[in-house]
């Protein structure tokens, strides 16, 4: 697949000469205006406000270039040259918000070019046309937007928010990894362009053993809760939806009171429940045990499990509210073919029930993984700050994000967070990619319409 | 329904939003913001603090107000925003982090009354080498220092002729650590539910004094140079050998925050004899056990007077000499003794270096410390006031104590060095190494625990030095 | 005969269904019991329980909840609300126009933007933390409610997958129906899809709203007045040892949530199944 991209790119360059020659052989007027003002070409062909438009975007870009923007892509580059220093009242230049100023310029110039070439085809298009029938005015321009161009007109502002909210942000954190932002070097010290950090975590050493360490248990723990979790919803759903069991609705009513209360609230009482000094060591001491040390410095296992269980108390309910949905729109004929034929409770199951809702929940279970190994709550709340033999400023407990939080809020080491965060995202983006993309929901997305 | 019910929701959108915008009314009047921390605010310092000062400014343009923040808020983050206080009040090496990058204002002390009057090892708390000059960024308020809380009332009613061997009356148990273990194994041995002296061990606040007792420190050439960090050093292995030991004297409740958390209702319900607090935390010590009280049938004023008498807060015991508290050495002899060394505080006023209004600022801070409102604060918090002619006024037996141990050393004031911050976490997590075993198998030799203290030495190490 | 050894079979697995239904009712209820309980202990702090229970019950720490102006839960529930109903809904719109676009109309770039989405979810979000404030220190909306309900609202479409997966149930035929009616697309969106997308709206409303409710990082970083805190950042502003009012205002936080959920379940299970089963 990977293959075929490339030759297509490679293809599509090798013809780029070519096609641009064709496009200036048979080009008006109409697309020179263009090329030298974007609008006047829209303007000759007579769409006055979409020309006005063009020309209106074309004014206040350029002119957010001339006052701002060039600067910004400067200030990219050097981000900052003069320290600053509010002791001798200096203003100075912040390195981080010249790098956040710098990716929107970026983000600018890209729009900038991309108007630009649109605004040159669709003056050509429609010069084009204008011989054979009446083009549309702005009128018709608009009617398209809620109709055949619905997606631009309805993806706009969610795309918007996303990008500034999500992805600028990602993109700001990725280009971070490249800098030396962080421990003594934070605003009003200059930040710069380095690769420290990549050499650091690939030199070997503990921090890379350390990395291996918390990635093996990260993954082990995401494939565990996840499988668990969600055959121990889908059970429950099963259970519930028996056809013995009379008052259904209160019988899920327990699990769904776990569902409503908030995660960080039932984490606490869990932690409080646990502690040495908790119920649960009461009630063991009172009955002449000893006190268990749960989430003591060398309960590793026993750590590990409570979490374990705590998180399933925590995500079953959702499974289990799914799958009861999903189980309920299984076809019943096929279960009295099967009972016909005599396939037992567990073959149905098998063969019935299991490929079907797993057919149907695949998106949700690669969401509960991807939930999982980003699990940051579980052992944060429960076991608290502590540092084990043989980690790098980490606990055995710990997964990736605790890590890295710890690195990157808590020391304030941003830059090696970043580098961190950029290794595990690229290899479980990839992973959940891979599955996603060979997934029967996404291959066969219209198969049932 | 619905419909109502999405009306609802509209008004109270709106409503929302107005209000957030009635908030920006412009106005020409200068503001001060004043961050302090929860306890003053409770308490009603905060409030008597700011009356007092813009009843004496009120003639000029200028009101203080409350920053109404949180009071771990980090001016690094907020300050250079516009959205940090312009004069906060903190612990010393909290206020110190921000002088690296210049974020707190430094202050002229030298010609302020206030400079005479507090001695100078609370000074260095604030003392910053700027290039070779000499510089204050914070004033000091007052002293925080780990103190010992008991229960007069639960001493064994002979202690008068069997814990009393100095004959200076006040019990062996509470001078001597050595006492206090073996007063504490024997309630452990009568009544296994009860404990004599509990505390969280992992607690690196706490029970750094020991180590620094035997000659642990934390950072080289007087706390300033995070190149050398000697938790280890000198025979420190002998206050983990203590830690290890205090171990044996409670059971696995020592490892987590369950000695924190419930000191002020087990001190109450008579679940431990002592504990070890700041004196900032009085005020829930006797609400806690004057409930008790009342609920034994007394009135709140007669509640309040027996909480008076019994529940009483003083320095640490002494230590001895030589590391082992687990045998009784002799009291009376003074030169087997030491003074029990411990982490404290400077908690003092900075000024924000991206105060609008510096002039006004340093009035505040002026004003704020001094002798007057010192001693108010005193008065209001049962905190131990930095300077001597406040704390002449207080006229308090432990206050004069604390005041005394910062005079001598005997308190170890915390790093004024922005490396501060990465000591916390392996401490704590080695202390807890060592207090787990101490509970539990029993298994460590001096060896073991001298190689715990050296992992701590050496994680404090690289969590400063491996991005730095 | 055959029905005969049936019967003892049935009964041994209905007692057993029984008895599994009651072990997973006690190992959820229980929890929340312990929680609830202990918001009427009377002494407040947990280290004074006999065994699981407090040992004497009282109304103190409601009293003080709603009393207590430095711990002022009354506005932090406020403000909580207020943003979580401005996130809900408008989180709502954007998520469930991005679903139903992505699984309507097929367009340049439309599975490159599933896959990227999906790549970013992997992202671990704090880490853009600084960027985020960075961010909104530029806008000007620091110590802003709204702003910050703006960045939930703004991060619901990436989480699209399960709304469009109800969506991608909705025959074509329908739509081909309304198009020969001569229904432009944005109608088509309002007056056809959206009447069928009950199920999935409730859902989508409901998640939108209780994820505000329970965060604490993202107001923390925003929210530096005390006034406009919420309520996840309050109760963890409590001192640790007033445990009987750390519950205390979590089961009225959760209150509403279990209400909403009871009286919607309905709607929800079905918004989730049909949003997963392509049948």
């Amino acid at each position: 697949m990977k293959n075929n991209v490339f030759r297509r790119t490679l293809g599509s360059i090798k013809k780029l000469p070519l096609r641009c020659k064709e496009f200036f052989k048979d080009s008006g007027r109409e697309t020179y205006a263009s090329m030298c003002f974007m609008g006047v070409g829209q303007m000759i062909n007579g769409q006055y406000v979409k020309g006005l438009l063009y020309m209106l975007a074309e004014i206040l870009l350029v002119a957010y270039f001339a006052l701002q923007g060039i600067s910004d892509i400067v200030g990219f580059f050097t981000l900052g040259t003069v320290k600053a220093d509010a002791w001798l009242g200096i203003e100075g230049d912040n390195s981080v918000i010249m790098l956040l100023m710098g990716i929107f310029a970026w983000i600018a110039l890209g729009f900038l070019v991309y108007l630009y070439f649109a605004n040159i085809k669709d003056a050509k298009k429609y010069a084009d046309m204008k011989a054979f029938k009446k083009i549309p005015g702005i009128k018709d321009d608009l009617a398209a937007l809620i109709n055949s161009k619905f997606y631009k007109f309805a993806l706009f502002l969610p795309l918007l928010g996303v990008l500034v909210f999500n992805v600028l942000p990602i993109v700001f954190m990725i280009l971070i990894a490249f800098t030396n932002y962080g421990g003594t070097i934070v605003p009003p010290e200059l930040v710069d362009w380095s690769l420290d950090s990549f050499r650091k975590l690939f030199a070997g050493g503990e921090l890379a053993q350390s990395f291996a360490r918390i990635l093996g248990w990260n993954l082990l723990w995401a494939f565990a809760s996840t499988f668990f979790n969600y055959f121990v919803g889908l059970g429950l759903a099963i259970l519930f939806n028996k056809k013995c069991v009379k008052g259904k609705a209160i019988w899920r009513s327990f699990p769904v009171l776990a569902y409503a209360i908030p995660g960080f609230i039932t984490l606490l009482a869990f932690k409080f429940m646990f502690s040495n000094g908790g119920p649960i060591n009461n009630m063991i001491v009172d009955n002449g045990g000893k006190i268990i040390d749960f989430f003591g410095i060398n309960s590793k296992w026993m750590a590990r499990g409570i979490g374990f269980f705590v998180n399933a108390w925590l995500s079953v309910p959702s499974i289990m509210l799914l799958a009861t949905g999903i189980l309920s729109n299984i076809n019943t004929d096929l279960y009295e073919a099967a009972r016909i034929d005599g396939a037992s409770g567990w073959v149905q199951f098998k063969s019935i029930t299991l490929p079907f809702v797993i057919f149907s929940t695949t998106p949700v279970l690669l969401n509960q993984f991807i939930g999982n190994f980003n699990n940051f709550g579980v052992f944060y709340f429960l076991r608290g700050d502590v540092l084990s033999d043989g980690y790098f400023l980490a606990s055995d407990t710990d997964l990736l994000i605790n890590w890295l939080y710890r690195m990157s809020i808590d020391k304030e080491y941003y830059s090696i967070g970043a580098a961190i965060s950029l290794v595990i995202f690229l290899i479980t983006s990839a992973l959940s990619l891979i599955v996603y993309v060979k997934s029967a929901s996404y291959k066969k997305e219209d198969t049932f319409r | 329904m619905k419909r109502i019910f999405a009306i609802m929701l509209a008004v109270f959108m709106m409503a929302g939003m107005l209000s957030v915008f009635a908030a920006c009314e412009p106005s020409t009047q200068i503001t001060l913001r004043v961050l302090e921390n929860d306890t003053a605010k409770k308490e009603g310092y905060l409030d008597y603090l700011l009356n007092a000062f813009n009843e004496k400014y009120k003639d000029e343009n200028v009101v203080a107000v409350d920053a109404n923040m949180d009071e771990y808020s980090n001016l690094e983050q907020d300050g250079p925003y516009g959205h940090g206080p312009d004069v906060l009040y903190q612990a010393n090496d909290v206020l110190m982090k921000y002088v690296d990058g210049h974020h707190i204002m430094p202050i002229n002390v030298t010609e302020m009354d206030v400079f005479e009057q507090v001695p100078q090892n609370a000074w260095d708390a604030y003392k910053y080498d700027n290039n070779g000059e000499i510089v204050y960024c914070g004033i000091p308020v007052n002293v925080q220092q780990p103190l010992l809380y008991y229960r007069k009332d639960m001493l064994p009613e002979d202690w008068q002729t069997e814990w009393d061997d100095n004959d200076n009356g006040i019990p062996d148990m509470v001078e001597f650590w050595n006492e206090l273990y073996l007063y504490s194994q024997s309630i452990r041995k009568s009544d296994m539910s009860k404990y004599g002296f509990a505390l969280q061990l992992n607690n690196e606040y706490f029970n750094s004094g020991f180590l620094f007792t035997y000659g642990g420190y934390i950072f080289g050439n007087n706390n300033t140079d995070d190149t050398d960090i000697g938790l280890s050093a000198g025979n420190a292995k002998l206050g983990g050998k203590i830690i290890w030991d205090l171990a044996g004297i409670m059971d696995e409740k020592c490892l987590d925050d369950t000695f924190t958390t419930g000191r002020e209702s087990m001190l109450a319900n008579g679940t431990i004899f002592a504990t070890i607090c700041t004196p900032d935390m009085t005020s829930s010590f006797v609400k806690e056990l004057s409930a008790v009280y009342r609920k034994e049938g007394l009135s709140e004023e007669e509640a309040l007077k027996k909480v008076d008498e019994n529940l009483v807060i003083t320095g640490l015991p002494k230590l001895p000499a030589n590391g082992d508290i687990t045998v009784r050495q002799d009291v009376t002899d003074d030169s087997l003794w030491v003074a029990h060394k411990t982490m404290g505080g400077v908690n003092g006023y900075g000024i924000s270096s991206y105060t609008k209004n510096r002039e006004w600022a340093l009035k505040f801070v002026e004003f704020a410390t001094s002798e007057e409102m010192v001693l108010k604060r005193a008065e209001m918090l049962g905190v131990v006031p930095a300077r001597a002619d406040a704390l002449q006024q207080v006229g308090d037996e432990v206050a004069e104590i604390i005041f005394n141990n910062l005079d001598d050393g005997t308190i170890v004031v915390m790093p004024s060095i922005s490396a501060v911050g990465q000591i916390w976490l392996p401490i704590s997590s080695g202390f807890k190494q060592i207090a787990t075993d101490g509970c539990g198998d029993c298994l460590y030799t001096m060896d073991d625990i001298q190689a715990v203290l050296e992992t701590i030495d050496d994680n404090i190490y690289k969590a400063i030095h491996t991005f730095g | 005969m055959k029905k005969l050894k049936l019967r003892p079979k049935r009964i041994a697995d209905t007692f057993l269904t029984y008895a599994l239904l009651l072990l997973v009712s006690v190992v959820f209820l229980f929890p929340c019991l312990w929680l609830v309980l202990s918001c009427f202990s009377a002494s407040g702090s947990i280290y004074s329980f006999n065994g699981f229970f407090p040992t004497e019950y009282s109304l103190n720490s409601f009293k003080s909840l709603f009393t207590d102006s430095f711990y002022n839960y009354w506005s932090w529930f406020k403000n909580t609300l207020l943003i979580a109903v401005v996130s809900s809904f408008l989180g709502t719109l954007l998520v469930v126009v991005t679903a139903f676009t992505i699984s309507t109309f097929q367009f340049k770039g439309r599975k490159a933007l599933m896959k990227g989405a999906l790549a970013l979810g992997m992202f671990p979000s704090f880490m853009g933390m600084t960027a985020v404030y960075l961010l909104m220190t530029q806008f000007n909306f620091i110590n802003s409610r709204i702003g910050l309900a703006l960045i939930y609202a703004c991060g619901a479409p990436m989480g699209y997958l399960v709304q469009k997966g109800f969506f991608d149930t909705i025959p074509k035929t329908i739509y081909d129906a309304a198009k020969i009616d001569g229904a432009s697309n944005l109608r088509i969106f309002c007056s056809v899809t959206l009447p069928l997308s009950k199920p999935i709206l409730v859902y989508t409303l409901l998640t939108q709203f209780a994820w505000p409710w329970s965060d604490y990082i993202l107001p923390k970083l925003l929210l530096k007045d005390r006034e406009l805190w919420t309520v996840a950042m309050g109760l963890m502003s409590l001192p640790d040892k007033e445990f009987a009012r750390f519950a205390a205002g979590s089961v009225f936080i959760g209150v509403p949530i279990v209400v909403l959920y009871f009286c919607l379940t309905k709607y929800m299970v079905n918004g989730l199944s049909a949003g997963a089963v392509k049948e």
